[in-house]
């Protein structure tokens, strides 16, 4: 329980950084202010996020946590509220030369081969030919996918390909990483190997992280913090901080307080998804 | 493998079913050869009217006239298309405007072209580039409008300039469509301009088709017939496969 | 997600859809407008007449002259046997070849092959055979619409999806059950893409034909006007044609509406997606 703190930014403050990456009053509406349609998506989110950390968005379906994600990357424009990415405000307008993005599902390009996706993301941030490949060949190996360079993306599996997917988004050298359920489509296993893999990369690279999921093991498993999120409208409900070294081994999960952390966040998590279930079924009742 | 053999084997059999069955249906006398002329007979005329001049100069009235039509409605179409995917909301006013005039037969409006264009080859041209553009404007906005939201974010996280999204993320993803609207356009053309040349012209192939069955010259009527929907299914055999190598390799890929 | 993903548009104070359409329909009367403008004050009347003179040509003659509506009563005549037809023999047909593999391994290639045929060309020869009367227009009809039914036909049996048919199995359902709620609902959409395409290539072939046939029918009229450089009444048939056409294309649609399952109400997604039931 002593891991629970509800100070916004604790991991930030006790760490003595600068953050890098620092949300403030972060609104986010969708439709016109008190229109019948009009949604408030995410309600006045403060968060500092250190540079080198693992943080967590957790929440039920519909509480903004990929908006919120996407206003960090700058792909939305908040309503109101302002986002801070290594002393620049992000201003509704991507940033690739800091910020990468690993979506949901598997976006490499289904007309390019591997290598071929890895070389226009880097053409796309501006690295200079001659580096491209060995960049993109650095990355592939890393996870342990060098051999399917000239492979089509839909000729691997559904794990192969999000590998594959992670690796483009850690090749392009930035050094925030922003994760959209990037496992959502994976089984299990799969996604705990990933996982593993994951941690054991941004070990190495040192990266800041922020990763949205819906699994719980998941959160605990890979994160320094969690922040678990309220129902629509989204606000930051508590911080859940996990003090584990990365890499993180699989022996873990088996400890007492893995358990008891995730059992914590099912608590938290339940009232929320039991009240976003109810807000659901208005919508779609009175939505007709 | 026998499956695939038998399969061969019914479909070589249909066709001879239907030689045989034209032959000797005439053999027999069973119809009159003015309705259907014995198969040497329309042998002899294709031989003939091959080797004539004036079956060069009508096919050349007739490529030339629809090579004109599908140039006019390929750089229209693709135009057309490329403006009104400009904006979603221009899409959703004017994509259902196009596509419902398509579904009525412009036939209809052969006779104002001849009005319009006179009884040439001009009327041909114009009737068989607006019959062509819509196919080609259609599938141009459906392709450029069927790129998947999650691949133009990824462009767009990745610090795609807007050139460089067209080129990789919004043209790959249109190509195959692209592609059927240029064929099922080209094709829509080449019906056209024949069936406004023997509705009503002096010149061409289907001027000829339909000048022989007014002349009741059945067998060289039947050789016009077979010598264009030879030409027809042979061009349609290749770009169809053409087609499904660019769609079959997209489709592996996703 | 989506729900916030995809929020009520307002353009121009009102609601997206409604904003689409009224652009639409102002573009649509703004040509009528640009048409009218130009055919009273600029065109050569012997090419361009104004809209308000069409609307005086559908009164009289088109409208007026019996033998005009005799003829366009025959082409409605022949578009609706000649779709008739199309549509028996085609899911006959496509039934028969679609109903096994092996079927439509072999038959299919020979329906796409007559498919290719530019069919335009036989139209000489279906005159020639049927004569000037409306057999040869409801034949030319028939035989460019039965092909898309039967190619849609053969579609839309196969890929049935093996669990649905296992669910059936296993409910204790026999095999008139499987046709009925499986195989049937399954092959909607694509027979109701296939009937769409039919009607405008059946009436592609009976206008086709009636243009053709210059001695009657509409293809007379039309003949007459345009040598005769009149217009406002070619004009006026034309587009009573058109409209014609437009009704027959809505019929299937609404028929399409009503009669696909699935596709009354909206598909809802989320909790509450039983009760839409």
């Amino acid at each position: 329980m002593s891991e629970a703190a509800t100070a916004i930014g604790a991991g930030a403050t006790a760490a003595g950084l600068a953050p890098a990456i620092s949300i403030r009053g972060v609104t986010q509406r969708f439709g016109a202010v008190g229109a019948a349609q009009g949604v408030l998506a995410l309600d006045d989110i403060s968060l500092d996020i250190a540079p080198g950390e693992f943080v967590c968005l957790l929440g039920p379906s519909g509480c903004g946590k990929s908006t919120l994600l996407n206003i960090i990357g700058g792909l939305f424009k908040p309503t109101s509220g302002e986002v801070t990415v290594a002393g620049k405000r992000v201003d509704g307008a991507p940033r690739p030369d800091e910020i990468a993005f690993v979506f949901q599902e598997s976006t490499l390009f289904p007309w390019y081969t591997i290598i071929e996706n890895f070389r226009i993301a880097l053409k796309f941030q501006g690295v200079p030919k001659s580096e491209r490949d060995d960049l993109a060949m650095d990355a592939l190996k890393a996870v342990g996918m060098g051999g399917f360079a000239r492979h089509y993306p839909t000729q691997l599996s559904v794990g192969m390909r999000q590998r594959v997917n992670m690796a483009r988004g850690i090749c392009v050298r930035t050094n925030i990483l922003l994760m959209d359920e990037p496992f959502a489509a994976l089984d299990e296993q799969s996604r705990m190997v990933l996982g593993e893999d994951l941690s054991t990369l941004l070990a190495k690279t040192g990266k800041t992280i922020v990763f949205v999921t819906h699994s719980l093991a998941e959160a605990v498993f890979l994160s320094d913090r969690i922040v678990v999120m309220t129902a629509r409208p989204g606000r930051v409900k508590t911080i859940v901080n996990v003090n584990e070294r990365h890499p993180r081994a699989p022996d873990f999960m088996l400890e007492p307080r893995f358990g008891e952390m995730r059992n914590e966040l099912f608590a938290l998590l339940r009232d929320e998804i039991r009240r976003a279930m109810a807000l659901q079924r208005d919508a779609d009742g009175g939505g007709a | 493998m026998t499956g695939a053999f038998a399969q061969r084997s019914i479909q070589i059999a249909f066709l001879g079913v239907v030689g045989g069955a034209w032959w000797l249906l005439t053999s027999s006398h069973a119809v009159s050869p003015l309705f259907l002329p014995p198969p040497e007979a329309v042998y002899t005329a294709v031989s003939r009217l091959v080797v004539a001049a004036p079956f060069w100069s009508a096919v050349g009235v007739t490529l030339a006239t629809i090579a004109k039509a599908y140039g006019i409605a390929v750089v229209a179409g693709v135009f057309a298309g490329w403006l009104v995917t400009r904006s979603k909301f221009w899409t959703e006013v004017f994509e259902p405007i196009i596509a419902g005039l398509f579904t009525i037969p412009i036939t209809l409006f052969f006779p104002m072209f001849i009005l319009f264009f006179g009884i040439g080859a001009g009327s041909k041209v114009a009737y068989g580039a607006v019959y062509g553009f819509f196919p080609i404007a259609l599938n141009t906005i459906a392709g450029l409008g069927r790129a998947d939201e999650r691949y133009l974010r990824a462009a767009r996280s990745m610090g795609a300039s807007s050139l460089e999204t067209f080129r990789h993320v919004l043209l790959p993803s249109a190509f195959p469509v692209l592609v059927t609207g240029l064929r099922v356009g080209f094709f829509i053309c080449f019906a056209s301009v024949l069936g406004g040349e023997a509705l009503s012209s002096i010149a061409g192939v289907g001027r000829n088709i339909a000048l022989a069955a007014e002349l009741m010259d059945s067998a060289r009527m039947y050789a016009w017939i077979v010598v264009v929907i030879c030409f027809a299914v042979s061009l349609n055999f290749v770009m169809t496969s053409i087609e499904n190598r660019a769609t079959a390799s997209e489709a592996a890929r996703r | 997600m989506s729900m916030i993903d995809a929020p009520r548009e307002i353009i121009m104070g009102m609601p997206r859809a409604r904003a689409v359409s009224l652009t639409r329909w102002a573009i649509i009367l703004a040509a009528a407008a640009a048409l009218e403008i130009y055919g009273r004050f600029f065109a050569d009347p012997a090419f361009i007449r104004p809209v308000s003179a069409i609307v005086g040509a559908w009164f009289n003659p088109v409208m007026s002259d019996e033998r005009i509506f005799w003829a366009l009563s025959m082409a409605v005549f022949e578009i609706a046997v000649a779709y008739a037809l199309s549509i028996v023999f085609g899911a006959a047909i496509g039934i028969s070849i679609g109903v096994s593999n092996f079927a439509r391994a072999s038959f299919l290639p020979i329906v796409l092959l007559l498919y290719a045929i530019p069919q335009v060309t036989l139209m000489p020869l279906f005159i020639l055979i049927f004569g000037l009367g409306a057999a040869g227009k409801i034949a030319f009809g028939f035989t460019h619409g039965i092909f898309p039914i039967i190619v849609n036909v053969v579609a839309g049996m196969r890929d049935i999806n093996p669990l649905h048919r296992s669910a059936i199995a296993s409910m204790g359902g026999a095999r008139a059950d499987l046709l009925r709620h499986v195989i049937a609902p399954n092959m909607a959409p694509a027979f109701f893409t296939g009937l769409r395409l039919s009607m405008t290539l059946t009436m592609l072939g009976v206008i086709l034909a009636e243009l053709y046939v210059s001695t009657g029918g509409i293809g007379y009229f039309t003949r007459l006007y345009a040598e005769n450089f009149n217009p406002a009444p070619l004009f006026a048939l034309i587009g009573t044609l058109a409209l014609i056409a437009v009704l027959f294309n809505s019929l299937v649609r609404v028929a399409e509406r009503r009669l696909t399952p699935g596709a009354r109400a909206p598909a809802k997604l989320g909790l509450s997606g039983a009760k839409s039931k």
